[in-house]
């Protein structure tokens, strides 16, 4: 079904269709929709990706029967059920949770970090039909583990989540993504962090072929803040992650790292990118990919220095290896810089595995197999062992055993 | 920053252009303006036989509907295609000179001023000269020399009237006229250029060389190089660029095209010294650039080395196509952009054949307000097997009103193609100046070190003819400067 016809039948159950200055923005986006020419060559949102699964979607939406729990089982620590992207509201003198109002989907459209054609950010402002908003209090440290459970076949969700840390504070956030029905959710998050505010977040990717997740993240740090963000993809279903990030005070530090284990004829799309607006501040986005079988991923990361963003310390790696004759990768480390005191790299390498090092295991009486996983395993040790939490450290360790399990 | 430094920049940023004169000579221009009649009037003022009218309409045909591309980070006014001359020659050359007593005493002087070696005892030097005023090749030096090899080096005009055949079988076989506007644009009129071809086995005992320049006012120049390189030969070619000053921006969309057969190889280098446009930005030349080159046969190799010190804007993809299995492509740059001037280059590898290896070192310096681009494209296909490829781009800025980018583009489809790319941005090292003037040099000096150890990878695969000068041209560049 169209776009339109799609939106126009199911305006009801979207959120804020009564607001106008909403309305006018979704009436404009129809718009390019309508003259889009969905050119593959320049539109990075729509490399290697199947486009008629996501332009003649139909849109199929469920308000969630069972509401969504929140777990205080330990005094800092907090567990969020969200299903079809829904999550109950909740208030203690740590946190609130709330649903998400009209003033953030203007807050968030405003934003001109993220580029203006990428059609799926466009597509979640158009079918907005879920979110919430965290908020954790000034200095406090707080532990959330949010589980992403989408329940029926066929569901279409467009989310979309604040998370605000105010001053001094600490939240350690993993998500996990596990979703094994026929469905899509695009999901949107907007992230602020206050002065001194730490953000450890962790996103656990592992969903079933028929599942698309498309997530879009743009955090923006103050003085003193630090955002660190992990993304572990073992999904074998279809997975965009572009992640956004502003410096907008000085002494603040972004860190985009991503693994990801593609095999079959799954797809990844993966984009980073950093605005360096104030000075003192560091970034590093670092992602590495594991490609088998008829597998395709791309990889995109930008590092933005401006005028005033002096003493920058802006690096970049990105590292892919491919597994078989049939995999491909495509990288673009970019970078733009109008400051002069700064200091900034990329290093890009896609290869296969070091003949020379299965060579010197073989000779220590390894198999070829053996030898190729201990080296995969190495490859993306670093990511690993600086997981701090046991049980996430354990699960990944299982899922990474898996995804070995099927190399040949 | 310091306030020597700033009064380096300011010496620096006062440096002139010592190319910008213009010789009084006459021109003969056709009307302003691109139409089917212009080409017509090209075509027969070089008295072109029907077949090439034909190819250079198609093309036009081809530009009509094209769009320029709009991809590069540059920005500049729209280009009126219909306000510049397509042709322009110094009066009296529709027969070719055939000895330097013909040529006009003037541009004879021109070319002196421009230390170009145009008289024979100078030739001697080993330099064989082709020169390119604005539209007509005026002389090309040493060719008797040349002949008893085989090779054949003169004018693409002339090619097409003696080697139809070769002109027909290779001309825009690399950049076909539809590859995007600006090849179209050449293809269609395109006025003179070099055509080089040397024999199998045949190493060419000289450095070939072209000069070109654009004198009349509002041309463009439009040139068009084909360099054939046939079985187990060997050539390096040289290029040479300057324009005079004028406040118009005047443009040049050249084309040049590499054919390297089996076990031959191609060198190409280029200084480019355009006129860059003053310190406000007014004026200078647009160069919009296409050249490729094709490595057709197993082992051969092509390799591009370039310094970048003129034009208001380059806008230049000096590529190879390693088609041949175990061929090589080889890409060094320096690109220097200053004061208003805005650079896009880098390069393009694709790599088809299996063993192909590729090389990239592109070093970019950015002063004033200028904005310095590398962009690059390096793919290795389905079938390169053992593919190799190593990139390396690092950009100095200086000042703190300039801009570097880097935009790479990696795209790699066979599982034992071993790609690499690394790239860093930074100022100059205050550690290694405190350094240098702790031993006794001035800021200058030290700076101009510096920057020269920086770009020395580059400037020593330049032919010996060129890496002295282009050594001056980085230190004029740098004259009084940086910090």
């Amino acid at each position: 079904m169209n776009i339109q016809d799609n939106y126009l039948q199911n305006k009801k159950n979207i959120f804020f269709s009564e607001n106008k200055d909403i309305q006018n923005h979704r009436d404009k986006l129809i718009n390019i929709f309508e003259n889009d020419k969905y050119d593959k060559k320049n539109n990075e949102s729509l490399r290697n990706i199947n486009l008629k699964n996501f332009i003649d979607f139909k849109y199929k939406y469920q308000i969630p029967e069972e509401t969504s729990v929140i777990n205080n089982n330990q005094e800092n620590s907090y567990s969020i059920v969200s299903v079809n992207g829904q999550c109950t509201s909740f208030k203690d003198d740590r946190i609130e949770i709330t649903k998400i109002l009209d003033e953030d989907y203007n807050d968030f459209s405003k934003n001109n970090t993220i580029e203006k054609n990428d059609h799926f950010v466009n597509l979640n402002s158009l079918f907005l039909n879920s979110g919430f908003k965290i908020v954790i209090k000034k200095n406090n440290n707080i532990k959330i583990k949010i589980s992403n459970i989408v329940t029926d076949d066929d569901l279409t969700i467009f989310q979309k989540n604040n998370f605000i840390c105010e001053e001094g504070s600490t939240l350690n956030l993993i998500e996990e993504y596990e979703n094994k029905n026929n469905s899509t959710s695009n999901i949107i998050n907007v992230i602020k962090l206050e002065k001194n505010s730490i953000f450890n977040h962790f996103l656990i990717q592992d969903n079933s072929p028929n599942h698309n997740l498309i997530i879009t993240s743009h955090s923006s740090c103050k003085k003193d803040s630090t955002y660190n963000q992990k993304v572990y993809n073992f999904s074998e279903g279809y997975v965009r992650n572009f992640h956004y990030s502003e410096l907008i005070e000085t002494n603040s530090e972004a860190d985009l790292q991503g693994i990801f284990f593609l095999k079959d004829n799954n797809t990844s799309n993966n984009k980073t990118s950093v605005k360096h607006l104030a000075e003192n501040c560091k970034s590093n986005q670092v992602y590495k990919g594991i490609l088998n079988d008829r597998s395709k991923a791309t990889y995109f990361s930008n590092t933005h220095v401006n005028e005033v963003a002096q003493k920058t310390e802006g690096y970049q790696l990105s590292k892919g290896i491919l597994l078989s004759d049939n995999a491909s990768y495509f990288s673009k480390p970019e970078l733009k810089i109008y400051a002069d005191d700064v200091k900034c790299s990329h290093g890009s390498t896609i290869g296969p595995i070091d003949e020379n090092a299965i060579f010197y295991l073989r000779s220590r009486g390894m198999s070829k197999i053996a030898a190729t996983k201990i080296l995969i395993s190495s490859f993306i040790n670093e990511e690993l062992s600086s997981i701090d939490d046991e049980q996430m450290s354990e699960i990944i360790q299982k899922k990474l055993v898996r995804y070995l399990s099927k190399v040949k | 920053m310091n306030s020597e430094t700033l009064n380096t920049l300011d010496t620096y940023s006062k440096n002139k252009y010592k190319y910008g004169f213009v010789t009084e000579i006459d021109n003969e221009k056709p009307k302003k303006g691109l139409n089917e009649d212009t080409i017509k009037f090209i075509s027969q003022k070089k008295n072109e036989p029907e077949w090439m009218l034909d190819w250079r309409l198609k093309a036009y045909s081809k530009w009509k509907k094209m769009k320029e591309p709009k991809w590069a980070n540059l920005s500049f006014p729209e280009i009126d295609y219909q306000d510049i001359y397509y042709y322009s020659a110094p009066k009296g050359f529709e027969k070719k000179p055939k000895d330097l007593s013909e040529v006009d005493p003037k541009l004879i002087e021109t070319y002196n001023k421009l230390g170009i070696p145009l008289e024979e005892q100078k030739v001697l030097a080993g330099v064989a000269v082709d020169v390119v005023f604005d539209s007509v090749s005026v002389a090309t030096t040493y060719k008797g020399e040349l002949e008893k090899l085989g090779i054949i080096f003169c004018s693409i005009g002339e090619a097409i009237q003696k080697h139809p055949d070769l002109i027909k079988k290779y001309l825009g076989s690399v950049i076909p006229p539809g590859d995007h506007s600006f090849s179209a644009l050449n293809s269609a009129v395109f006025t003179d250029g070099s055509f080089v071809y040397i024999p199998k086995g045949v190493k060419c005992p000289m450095e070939l060389s072209t000069y070109f320049r654009i004198n009349a006012e509002n041309t463009g120049q439009f040139e068009r190089t084909l360099i054939i390189a046939d079985k187990g030969s060997y050539v390096s070619y040289l290029e040479g660029c300057t324009a005079p000053k004028r406040d118009d921006n005047q443009l040049h969309a050249a084309n040049v095209e590499l054919i390297a057969l089996e076990d031959a190889e191609i060198k190409y280098s280029t200084v480019q010294n355009w006129y860059p446009g003053d310190e406000d930005g007014k004026g200078g030349i647009y160069n919009f650039v296409t050249k490729r080159g094709l490595c057709s046969g197993r082992n051969s190799k092509i390799s591009w080395t370039q310094v970048e010190t003129g034009s208001a804007i380059t806008w230049k993809y000096p590529s190879c196509i390693l088609k041949g299995d175990n061929s090589i492509g080889e890409f060094y740059s320096v690109a220097i952009t200053n004061n208003f001037q805005q650079a896009d280059t880098g390069t393009k590898m694709t790599h088809i054949g299996k063993n192909t290896k590729s090389k990239i070192i592109s070093k970019g310096i950015s002063l004033g307000k200028s904005q310095n681009t590398y962009r690059g494209e390096v793919s290795f296909l389905r079938k390169a097997d053992k593919a190799r490829n190593y990139t390396q781009c690092d950009s100095l800025l200086v000042g703190n009103q300039c801009g570097a980018h880097t935009v790479p583009y990696i795209d790699s489809k066979n599982n034992t193609a071993v790609i690499e790319h690394e790239a860093s941005t930074s100022k100059i090292n205050e550690d290694q100046l405190y350094y240098c003037r702790q031993r006794g040099l001035s800021h200058e000096e030290a700076v101009s070190l510096i920057v020269n150890g920086f770009c020395k990878q580059v400037l020593q695969e330049l032919p010996m003819e060129f890496a002295v000068e282009a050594q001056k041209l980085v230190s004029i560049s740098l004259e009084g400067s940086v910090g």
